[in-house]
């Protein structure tokens, strides 16, 4: 019987993970046989030799490189969303003036495409570093926020009231009962930040591009090298996905209680 | 001179029997001196539909000036609890409360949030990522406390608390690795470890089973007696009331008003043998009664 909540075994979740990734592999391949094109749509295995080149070129790793630019823009930008974004979330959660004062200028960006405000940025900022970390802090910060706030809004009141009633301040009521609960939520966010992060690196590193793997699309697009397009675009999906489980991992092992 | 001095204070010291109402302008002043607590003329609205007033306590005239267990009896949704939050001075945000009516706590006027009383509530509020035994010590973590007791004397005073309710073996687990009736002894443990001089308890052992239920009664009562305070306890169970009140306020349905009060003064712990003495039926009916003449809406529990 169909039961949402039974959770297949670890097992059965890596064969199901395993058909998955064979289906998506042979419809590229067969796809990329039929198109015949490599300009269009490199087969799997064309993109294979463009990562192994672009892994090492005889002189350098172009990969590695770019991949240490793109994570550290990703690592500056993480860091200045979490030490703007969430004191804004708590601040808002924690009191409702502030929210109903920040909630109309910080919610509808949640739905605006921020990559319009790349040619702003460009215009305030330059084409330099500063633009594309600022760039990235955008693109996150606009999600963060919120989810703080309702990460906050969601710990049950009676917490709220315990420690104001043991003789908490106010703001000691927020910052020592109501926060701490809202640390998992709160982690959440920042691993989703972190994620949508990834998914503007490569338009952050498309204007001016001299270093990232922005720039190894950018550069491939003009000489229609698609499979360095592809290979460059499956490496980051991989480093999106390994911070997403460093992350998760690092969140488990300092939330542990939650899960008991 | 305020008007708890005012109070008129009887110089009856005799003990009272059971089942003797509890008389006076302002009730319950029965030593001679100024009560500890009194609530004078409380009345409550909170905003209805419509723009309305929906009225939820009125013309409460309450003194407690004895470190009894005091019982708050009264059908579920009676305001029994708003009246306890208003000790407490736990108040509703953008709401004037009370709405009419003072309260005092050793004559002086009493606005706001106060150290005197402790709240236990029926949920237990135990931090879930602190241990038991951090749970118990979190109010010291808050600056009112940590301005008040040593941090040499906080360990005492945990390690204490934690053997009176009978955890300390579990001192290092977590709130999820505890069953319900523990996880109430921790929010026991932390209001008595700040030794309040009135412990307000609003229906703490309602959300538990009935043999934990018991133990929690004959816990409490044994902790009142090694550490005596104003205790007044919230509850809509008859049974309850009388196995541990010294005293029972009930409480009509809403709005509330005081429909009868009256002291118990058989001595704790009293047993399932005891409810079944024709002096307890007697009260149980009484009680009963009173509740059927202010013919609410709410329910209240009669255990058999």
């Amino acid at each position: 019987m169909w039961n949402p909540y039974r959770q297949p075994s670890s097992s059965q979740q890596s064969a199901m993970s395993a058909i998955a990734f064979t289906v998506v592999l042979v419809f590229w391949t067969i796809l990329s046989l039929v198109i015949n094109n490599p300009t269009e749509l490199p087969t799997p295995w064309e993109t294979a030799a463009a990562f192994v080149r672009l892994c090492w070129d005889g002189k350098q790793s172009m990969l590695l490189s770019a991949s240490l630019w793109s994570i550290g823009r990703i690592a500056v930008a993480g860091l200045m969303v979490f030490l703007i974004g969430v004191p804004i979330g708590i601040l808002m959660g924690g009191s409702p003036l502030i929210n109903s004062v920040l909630s109309p200028l910080v919610d509808p960006f949640r739905s605006a495409p921020v990559a319009a405000l790349l040619p702003v940025l460009v215009m305030w900022l330059g084409i330099g570093e500063t633009m594309k970390v600022v760039f990235l802090f955008l693109g996150a910060v606009v999600y963060l926020i919120p989810m703080v706030r309702d990460a906050i809004k969601a710990v049950p009141q009676a917490y709220w009231i315990s420690a104001y009633d043991l003789g908490a301040t106010p703001f000691e009521a927020v910052m020592k009962a109501v926060v701490p609960m809202a640390k998992p939520r709160i982690a959440d966010a920042f691993v989703a930040a972190v994620s949508i992060e990834w998914t503007y690196i490569t338009v952050a590193e498309y204007v001016n591009a001299e270093s990232g793997l922005g720039q190894i699309i950018s550069n491939a697009r003009r000489i229609s090298a698609m499979d360095r397009i592809f290979a460059t675009i499956l490496v980051i999906i991989a480093l999106a996905l390994l911070t997403y489980r460093l992350m998760m991992i690092i969140k488990c092992k300092l939330y542990a209680w939650e899960v008991g | 001179m305020d008007s708890a001095s005012q109070a008129p204070n009887q110089s009856n010291t005799q003990r009272p029997s059971v089942g003797e109402p509890v008389t006076g302008a302002v009730t319950g002043a029965v030593t001679g001196a100024v009560p500890m607590l009194i609530l004078e003329d409380i009345t409550q609205d909170y905003p209805g539909p419509g723009g309305s007033l929906n009225r939820i306590v009125e013309g409460v005239t309450l003194a407690f000036d004895r470190p009894g267990i005091n019982m708050l009896l009264g059908p579920s949704g009676c305001g029994k609890s708003t009246i306890l939050r208003m000790l407490g001075g736990v108040r509703p945000i953008g709401l004037q409360c009370p709405t009419s009516g003072r309260i005092w706590i050793d004559g002086k006027e009493c606005h706001d949030q106060h150290d005197d009383a402790i709240m236990v509530f029926q949920q237990y509020s135990n931090r879930p990522d602190l241990t038991v035994y951090e749970n118990v010590a979190f109010p010291f973590r808050l600056k009112l406390w940590k301005s008040k007791v040593k941090p040499t004397e906080v360990k005492e005073r945990v390690d204490h608390m934690l053997e009176a309710v009978g955890l300390s073996d579990k001192a290092g687990l977590r709130p999820a690795q505890l069953s319900g009736g523990q996880n109430q002894r921790v929010a026991l443990a932390r209001a008595l470890v700040l030794r309040p001089r009135i412990l307000l308890m609003d229906e703490p052992f309602g959300a538990l089973d009935a043999q934990t239920r018991e133990d929690m009664q004959l816990l409490l009562a044994k902790l009142h007696q090694e550490q005596p305070c104003l205790t007044v306890f919230v509850t809509h169970d008859v049974t309850e009331a009388l196995l541990l009140g010294d005293r029972v306020i009930v409480m009509s349905t809403k709005p509330a008003r005081i429909a009868d009060d009256f002291y118990v003064t058989i001595p704790r712990p009293r047993n399932a043998e005891w409810l079944r003495t024709p002096e307890a039926q007697e009260l149980e009916k009484r009680i009963l009664t009173q509740l059927h003449a202010s013919s609410g809406k709410g329910q209240v529990r009669v255990s058999i």
